[in-house]
């Protein structure tokens, strides 16, 4: 029975690991980083599964304990300095298919979203992931009207940095 | 927001650049944090009795002779042995411990194994604590019966002690004997204190997580 029960987390965890790494890239800089994140992200999923009944996806409360789990790490490795490795930036896209202020857009953009602060942040990523309102506001926890103006503030937080 | 709308229509896309793990991998990544606690706890117990033998081997020659001379010779080996017994299940002990956590399969379980280890550690160090105070107790009982004999013996061995009668030796040796043992007794539970407590401390934190996640 237990073993089942691991089985299925490991299963669809394999399926859906691009939600986990997607925030492990947007919330670390190195590889390092990257796996450690992972990895304390599996541990925190497979710790909570046992509560996860099944009533809402499975990829609707991952992104909810994920994000929690990136947000508390976040929070505890503050005090760090973070470095924002421009070139680093791994958001790879075909050259010959985008002119270089596309690419130039795209690379400061992802370079603002980045620098957020954990909670907007998480609230780009679920965006950007083509969750509506509704459903980000059900995974962070907040009210939809809420993210409605979290939203817009952080719109105008990145106008900001793009255009100084 | 232009830029905004550009990223997230890129965004989709990224996922052939992501990493892909397999089923194993996954499965792998869910069982190493406790393990390695445990798997430390191991490490240092073995380097611990590797230290205490190593600290047998090179007791002064002195020393060894006035033990035999003092007609302890058999005890003192019985008591390595059967200390070297106890280390040694110890040992078993830690590794089973370690094994079991590296394949626990549920959480429950988990923290089952959780509390054996700690269990497990706590007693060892009772163990050696007590095992070094009644050890040191006896020697110094048995010092003491015999001081005639003792102070005989150190005559023989060193010099120094031709300027003492029997009456201040005694004085001077059980209190020196009694602050070391205190001292030493008190650097033994500071160091399981330091190492152990740590990860103890790993451990039980690690164990409360498991207990109280709520998402």
């Amino acid at each position: 029975m237990n073993k089942d029960l691991e089985h299925s987390f490991v299963t669809q965890l394999e399926q859906n690991q691009n939600i986990v790494h997607k925030i492990c890239r947007l919330y670390t800089n190195h590889s390092d980083g990257h796996n450690d994140l992972f990895q304390e992200i599996t541990i925190q999923l497979w710790r909570a599964y046992p509560k996860f009944r099944g009533d809402s996806k499975f990829s609707t409360w991952m992104y909810r304990v994920a994000l929690n789990t990136a947000i508390t790490l976040y929070r505890k490795s503050k005090r760090r300095v973070i470095t924002q490795d421009f070139e680093g930036v791994s958001f790879k896209i075909k050259a010959q298919e985008y002119d270089d202020t596309t690419e130039q857009q795209l690379k400061l953009m992802y370079a603002a979203v980045k620098d957020l602060n954990d909670i907007d942040k998480a609230l780009v990523f679920l965006y950007l992931e083509d969750k509506n309102y509704k459903e980000i506001a059900a995974t962070l926890g907040i009210s939809e009207v809420n993210a409605r103006v979290k939203m817009n503030r952080i719109k105008g937080k990145l106008r900001k940095v793009l255009n100084p | 927001m232009e830029e905004l709308e550009l990223l997230k229509s890129k965004w989709q896309e990224e996922n052939q650049n992501l990493p892909k793990l397999t089923y194993d991998d996954i499965y792998r990544l869910l069982h190493k944090k406790s393990a390695s606690i445990v798997r430390w706890i191991f490490i240092i117990s073995i380097i611990e009795l590797i230290f205490w033998i190593l600290c047998g081997l090179l007791t002064p020659e002195s020393n060894v002779e006035l033990f035999h001379q003092m007609g302890l010779k058999k005890t003192i080996s019985i008591t390595y042995v059967f200390h070297y017994i106890i280390i040694g299940v110890f040992l078993v002990l830690f590794y089973l411990n370690h094994k079991n956590i590296k394949t626990t399969a549920t959480v429950k379980t988990l923290m089952q194994n959780i509390i054996k280890t700690r269990k497990t550690v706590t007693n060892f160090v009772i163990y050696n604590l007590v095992s070094t105070a009644l050890m040191l107790l006896f020697l110094n009982f048995y010092f003491f019966s015999n001081k005639e004999q003792l102070f005989n013996l150190l005559l023989t061995l060193d010099d120094s002690y031709q300027n003492l009668n029997l009456e201040s030796f005694t004085t001077v040796f059980f209190i020196t004997q009694f602050v070391v043992a205190i001292v030493s007794l008190v650097l033994i539970g500071l160091f399981y204190r330091v190492i152990y407590g740590i990860l103890l401390k790993k451990l039980k934190n690690n164990y409360k997580e498991l207990e109280k996640i709520e998402f």
